[in-house]
């Protein structure tokens, strides 16, 4: 027996939750060819066919590419300071890929490590995560290399499955059974699951690699191509790193958090003007290896969902699953 | 009593040291009465007068802007208002592509002697600025429906076996280069992106068919291809265009460089549609023929479709199109042209643009960036391929190299023997927006 949920009493849901002062995001088409995980304003606009990722991930909504910490305002010797965070709502976020919803739990863990970020774990608890399993991979897909599989349930408060014309629904935490409480039917109807892409590496490989062959060629040769964007670690569900600046004049402005990405020069510049990664070849590598070994045993966790989303938005190619798939040939 | 009479429009001048302070300073001096709405803020000259002073002004609540310095022939620094004079002409028709209200942007040439010139100009200004009211356009998403440009032009689709003879013969090249030691890199496109062959044996990892639509020449200014030692590079004639301003600029040492020259056809780009040079023309060798065929004009393009709407439409569409911009600096990053080592966005002390991709860090980022290739842009089109959140960045170029084809006939990157436009005057600028 399952409980199933028809896909345009989804949307009317979608509705239902906006309507009770919720905010509502999942896959929208923004422009052809272009999906993103973006807020709604009906549940028409909710995109949940004909698409592999979104080229953006779920991060943001926890954890938003710009976010004020507090304000200033000094007058003579007096320094006021308000804070700065935006009103947080309950949200939903609906049709979010498994991989996007895995990387919550994950991120979790460096948020509430030294001290627990406030803004992001009011943000995280408001939310509700409604995730829509995969029926489909492309090549840039290797959830099932790093453990996950395109119906894991990590981070999930509810899990979908397409079933043609309804969806099943699993209600994961009561969180989510909380949303779908009398809005589904029961059936018989239950969803075969999907084996989604082969398994392309091994995590224990990658990390084994980074750490015995760090000073290899190959972190060289292989990242030629990077220009030194922030594109993968700006899509990736995973990637957390901030630059916290002040804004403003010496009066008054603001104190605000934006996202970081280790491929930028300036990441790791020392005042002095010393680069310790001098190179763009050891910029991918330290991002290879934060994701498959200092995260880990840190936080017990390999800081990649698998989602595919650095090598399909990268604009040379290159991206995570080209750079692993490469190491074996070295070795 | 009707609200407009409650509005005191804000004002702010940028006026050069010498000629327009001195002018208002006379105003004041024979006690010439103006309305008290404007702020003046003194710099050397016009011709340093960053126009992302005259965004941020209306950033900070301005509803008006004044920029006024030295007559033509009367700059203290000789040349100043000349180099001024170019740069507005481009930066008007990119804020107006953006949306900026362009009646709310002034320009006038005030000197010394002229206080009555200045107390009739922020009189006028004053007055125009009260009738338009306040400017509450600035960077707002009016509640417009988002509006869908039309599609890339339909571009001639490459011909696929006169592609794979090329393939060949570049393979042989390559191989050919690589063998003799005549370069010690061949960067050309790959199966799955770009490809840097080193070894002979390696050549036939070149390609080239439908997908070799990017620039290669963005490689040549990274530090990790510099120093692999002297490169080839493959090139197409519009990518060669930006070879053209690189050497311009002195980026490339063009006898250290072998060019590769590959004809084409078109590769099915929107830009494709209104290419002028299928066949390479400074390249030391080319591979292939392709026939120039006359450009239609008239080609419906997006920007046509996006000059349609109002200015405060405009700036909407903008507005909603920046609210997707992450800041992860792939529009930078891939751009041939964009090589300084440290980019302006990247200086923090002082904090020149914001980091914050909020609309008023974007909209500051995307007119720098956009700005600082004006007269340089090939219409590569690199920045909008590489943006993850699809904005079409390039429409912001196609204005600024529109503007200087119609001011100045001038195109980037096609005669090498050409001045830079930036950087470089005539006498005979126009000036129909100055007063």
């Amino acid at each position: 027996m399952s409980e199933v949920l028809s896909k345009t009493a989804l949307r009317g849901l979608g509705a239902e939750w906006l309507a009770q002062g919720k905010a509502v995001a999942g896959p929208v088409s923004v422009k052809p060819g272009v999906v993103l995980y973006a807020p709604l304003d009906s549940g028409e606009k909710l995109c949940l066919e004909g698409f592999i990722h979104p080229a953006n991930s779920a991060k943001e909504f926890v954890f938003p590419r710009h976010e004020r910490l507090c304000t200033y305002q000094i007058e003579g010797k007096r320094v006021e300071l308000t804070n700065g965070g935006a009103e947080i709502r309950p949200q939903v976020l609906v049709g979010v890929r498994p991989c996007d919803a895995a990387a919550m739990p994950i991120l979790d863990k460096v948020f509430n490590w030294d001290c627990a970020d406030k803004l992001y774990n009011e943000r995280r608890a408001a939310t509700t995560i409604v995730t829509l399993t995969c029926k489909a991979h492309d090549e840039a897909c290797f959830c099932t290399s790093v453990g996950l599989s395109p119906q894991a349930e990590q981070g999930s408060d509810v899990l979908l499955f397409d079933l043609g014309d309804e969806y099943e629904v699993r209600c994961l935490t009561e969180k989510g059974a909380a949303l779908f409480k009398g809005k589904t039917q029961s059936s018989d109807r239950t969803a075969e699951p999907y084996a989604g892409p082969e398994p392309k590496f091994t995590p224990e490989f990658v990390k084994k690699f980074v750490n015995e062959q760090f000073t290899h060629p190959y972190w060289q040769e292989a990242t030629l191509a990077c220009l030194g964007c922030g594109t993968c670690a700006y899509t990736c569900p995973t990637c957390h790193c901030f630059d916290i600046v002040d804004e403003g004049n010496l009066r008054r402005g603001e104190r605000v958090r934006n996202w970081d990405s280790c491929q930028f020069t300036q990441f790791t510049l020392h005042a002095s003007g010393h680069n310790p990664r001098a190179d763009q070849g050891a910029r991918q590598r330290q991002r290879v290896l934060h994701k498959f070994s200092v995260y880990p045993e840190k936080f017990g966790e390999i800081l990649c969902t698998g989602c595919g989303n650095c090598t399909r938005n990268c604009p040379e190619g290159l991206g995570m699953l080209t750079l692993l798939a490469g190491m074996e040939a070295v070795t | 009593m009707s609200n407009a009479n409650l509005f005191e429009p804000k004002i702010v001048a940028y006026v050069c040291n010498w000629c327009t302070y001195l002018g208002a300073d006379l105003a004041g001096t024979t006690r010439l009465e103006y309305p008290a709405n404007v702020r003046i803020i003194r710099l050397p000259c016009t011709g340093r007068i960053d126009f992302n002073l005259l965004v941020k002004a209306f950033e900070i609540g301005a509803d008006a802007v004044l920029v006024s310095g030295c007559h033509p022939g009367d700059c203290h620094y000789t040349a100043g208002n000349y180099h001024a004079r170019r740069r507005w002409m481009l930066f008007r028709d990119l804020l107006d592509t953006l949306g900026f209200d362009l009646r709310r942007i002034h320009f006038t040439w005030i000197s010394a002697a002229e206080g009555r010139k200045w107390q009739e100009e922020i009189t006028r200004i004053t007055a125009e600025t009260r009738e338009l009211g306040p400017y509450r356009e600035l960077y707002q998403k009016n509640g417009f429906t988002p509006v869908a440009l039309p599609g890339p032009p339909q571009a001639a689709s490459p011909d696929a076996t006169s592609m794979a003879t090329q393939e060949m013969k570049l393979r042989e090249t390559a191989a050919r280069l690589l063998t003799e030691g005549a370069v010690k890199v061949v960067i050309g496109y790959g199966a799955h992106g770009p490809v840097f062959i080193r070894r002979a044996e390696d050549a036939a990892k070149l390609v080239w068919n439908a997908s070799c639509a990017a620039n290669l020449t963005t490689y040549l200014k990274r530090k990790e291809i510099k120093r692999l030692g002297k490169a080839a590079v493959v090139v197409k004639g519009c990518d060669e265009r930006g070879l053209v301003i690189l050497e311009k600029e002195s980026q490339v040492d063009r006898p250290n460089l072998h060019v590769i020259g590959l004809a084409c056809a078109g590769m099915g780009e929107p830009r494709c549609a209104v290419c002028e040079v299928h066949q390479p023309r400074f390249a030391n060798e080319v591979i292939g023929n392709a026939v120039e065929q006359a450009v239609d004009a008239k080609v419906a393009s997006a920007l046509d479709a996006l000059m349609q709407l109002s200015p405060a439409e405009r700036m909407s569409w903008w507005a909603q199109e920046f609210d997707r911009c992450v800041k992860c600096y792939a529009c930078r990053q891939s751009c041939p042209l964009c090589y300084c080592e440290r980019c302006i966005v990247d200086k923090n002390r002082p904090v020149a643009i914001e980091t914050s991709a909020t609309a008023k860090g974007n909209f500051a980022w995307h007119i720098t960036r956009a700005f600082h290739l004006a007269g340089r842009c090939v219409g590569c089109g690199e920045c909008s391929r590489a943006c993850p959140v699809g904005i079409p960045l390039s429409l912001l170029n196609m204005t600024l190299s529109r503007a200087a084809q119609k001011h100045f006939g001038y195109k980037a990157g096609m005669d090498p023997n050409v001045e830079p436009l930036i950087g470089t005057y005539a006498l005979t600028d126009k000036e129909e927006f100055i007063r």
